[in-house]
């Protein structure tokens, strides 16, 4: 997946970067709206995540040109302002999901994944770990060629914790992402403690082999 | 008390003072001139009375009395009075005027008294009180009208600019438009009205931008200490260290939480929402409860659900965010395995959950931080937003807590 990232903040930048590329991703990046401009020109890319706020322009005005030369470029707009009439233009305009500032990057890798598939792999896309095949377009799980029942919630975990294998992933992050911005408590950690310790059985008694390590204190890391 | 009102309240008080002492005015001078006239005329037949006795004729006449005597007769003065005198025909003792005076006519000495009726001083009086009733009472009537009249034209401007004005909010694209007037001070209180709207939305706009550059300063050193954070959980750690780091996570998120709180309800009070459509709530409970439905299990929440359909013209981001601050507040605030009642129906929509009273007073509830910082469940905004929500839809949002349950309704 090529993925360009248009932040005018270096930290942010670098922390995505590395993050992505540890997980088989080819990022460029762009830290003006003119250079934004010039690389959408010259190359074509998977997923553009797009800071709307940059010292030279708005990354709003991007999302035209980008819509006109590459229909099938993901936009991911990504902005600290939360303002609601940012977020009906943006998607108004053609991109194709928002996320908020501060945000965890497990939680940007999911987004900029689910629009990978829908847009690039029109959602044909699978899934693999090990002999684990998920399909995300219809939910359904299999370990070779038999159905594993999962739970709504105990799907999203597992898709949650293959894109970001590899990776201590917090429970906050955890929480946000199963409930959403307005449910994420730490009220909800025993909830999430429950929906894993689940997970991990199923997975388990299936194959065997225990996926999710619990990282004392941090959360939980899924490797294969 | 409208304009109108007090202006016809003040306008009978004067016309009351006013007729009342011209009423007693016209009175008094009428019934001066009037005794004038009566006392000329009996003098005058007086005069006749002597007259005639002086050609000796006799003077029989019943309102005239003539009497005869000595030359101390003289001595009595000229008098005008009234006396009383019964009427036969008409069974009442009346009032009359006589005059009295002494002559000397052909060497004789003689008194002579002649009488006159008062003419019903009465009736004249009851007559001037009603005349001048009357005119109070159409001074009156007719005032009015003609003030109605008179405002209908003068104040038609000015009642629709009050209208606009009232409609007028500075979030709104538009300008104010004010309609145009030949009064003075209407032209005037145009001017500085449009004038002031025009500064308010300078400073409304100010703020905004201000608002939004805040959030955005903050939200990025947020992120970037999030990440940051983040990076370094995934470094082996000690326990110590861990438990360091995970303090720090947990207050970046609070302060984040409460960042994004603060600026929502800044464009709430900005009326800031103009996605406006209707939203079935019934959908967006639903939608919700749905979502968290497995934390309610984990809490072995016992949910009861009373639910009619029911569409709102409202803002779909915020029925999102008035429902799921409403569902938080009752997972956070309900004790494990508690019962919730969700009830909605086409005038009221109740959530209501078991639970302790609670330990702090209700006027604080729907305050920002109005608990103060003793739990750290939610941030201390939900219920204020929920609330100023609803007064932006104008419903009304309120609590009450009856046999161990907390109940919190919106009117619709």
């Amino acid at each position: 997946m090529k993925v360009l990232f248009v932040e005018d903040e270096p930290v942010l930048l670098e922390e995505m970067e590395t993050y992505f590329s540890s997980h088989d991703c080819i990022c460029e990046q762009a830290v003006t709206f003119v250079q934004a401009e010039q690389k959408l020109r010259d190359y074509t890319y998977d997923v553009v995540v797009l800071d709307i706020t940059l010292p030279d322009g708005s990354g709003i005005d991007l999302i035209e040109d980008i819509r006109k030369s590459h229909l099938e470029t993901g936009i991911l707009i990504l902005s600290a302002k939360d303002s609601l009439q940012d977020k009906l233009n943006g998607l108004n305009l053609g991109a194709d999901d928002y996320l908020t500032k501060p945000f965890y990057l497990e939680e940007l890798n999911a987004r900029v994944n689910a629009i990978y598939r829908r847009k690039t792999l029109k959602g044909v896309e699978q899934i693999t770990f090990d002999d684990f095949t998920m399909h995300p377009s219809s939910k359904s799980f299999f370990f070779k060629e038999s159905e594993v029942s999962l739970t709504r919630k105990e799907y999203d975990m597992l898709i949650y914790f293959v894109i970001n294998k590899n990776r201590v992933v917090s429970k906050a992050s955890i929480v946000e992402h199963l409930w959403g911005d307005h449910f994420d408590q730490s009220d909800n950690f025993d909830t999430v403690y429950v929906h894993m310790k689940n997970l991990r059985k199923k997975l388990c008694n299936i194959s065997g082999k225990d996926y999710i390590k619990t990282v004392y204190g941090m959360g939980y890391k899924f490797t294969y | 008390m409208r304009l109108l009102s007090k202006i016809s309240y003040y306008h009978f008080w004067l016309s009351a003072v006013v007729l009342g002492i011209t009423g007693c005015m016209l009175f008094l001078f009428l019934r001066n001139e009037i005794s004038k006239e009566i006392q000329k005329q009996l003098e005058l037949q007086t005069d006749m009375v002597a007259q005639e006795i002086h050609m000796g004729r006799t003077v029989n006449f019943p309102l005239i009395n003539i009497t005869k005597g000595s030359d101390s007769l003289m001595k009595l003065p000229k008098i005008f009075k009234d006396t009383m005198i019964y009427d036969r025909l008409q069974k009442v003792t009346e009032g009359y005027y006589y005059f009295s005076e002494s002559k000397k006519i052909n060497s004789q000495h003689y008194r002579i008294m002649v009488m006159t009726t008062y003419i019903g001083w009465d009736n004249y009086s009851k007559s001037i009180i009603y005349i001048f009733l009357s005119i109070a009472g159409l001074l009156i009537v007719l005032g009015t009208l003609v003030n109605y009249f008179i405002s209908r034209r003068i104040w038609k401007p000015f009642l629709i600019n009050l209208k606009r004005i009232k409609a007028y909010s500075v979030s709104s694209k538009e300008e104010l438009q004010l309609t145009l007037t030949d009064v003075t001070e209407f032209k005037e209180l145009n001017n500085v009205l449009i004038d002031l709207a025009a500064r308010d939305k300078r400073e409304y706009n100010a703020l905004k931008e201000f608002t939004e550059n805040a959030s955005h300063e903050i939200q990025t050193p947020l992120s970037i200490l999030k990440t940051r954070l983040e990076s370094i959980s995934q470094q082996p750690l000690t326990v110590d260290i861990a438990r360091l780091l995970n303090d720090a996570k947990q207050a970046t998120i609070r302060l984040s939480k409460v960042n994004k709180g603060l600026l929502l309800l800044a464009k709430l009070e900005n009326n800031a929402f103009t996605d406006v459509q209707w939203v079935s709530i019934e959908a967006v409970l639903k939608r919700n409860f749905d979502l968290v439905e497995d934390l309610f299990q984990h809490k072995r929440l016992h949910v009861e659900k009373h639910i009619q359909s029911k569409v709102v013209f409202a803002s779909q981001f915020l029925m999102e965010i008035l429902i799921s601050n409403l569902l938080t507040n009752a997972l956070s605030y309900t004790p494990s395995g508690a019962r919730i009642i969700f009830s909605l129906s086409e005038q009221l929509l109740v959530i209501s959950n078991e639970g302790e009273p609670l330990s702090f007073p209700e006027s604080k509830l729907f305050t920002r931080f109005g608990k103060g910082a003793t739990d750290n469940k939610g941030n201390g905004l939900g219920l204020s937003i929920a609330k100023q929500i609803c007064t932006l839809n104008k419903w009304q949002l309120s609590y009450s807590y009856e046999k161990h349950m907390h109940h919190f309704s919106i009117h619709f």
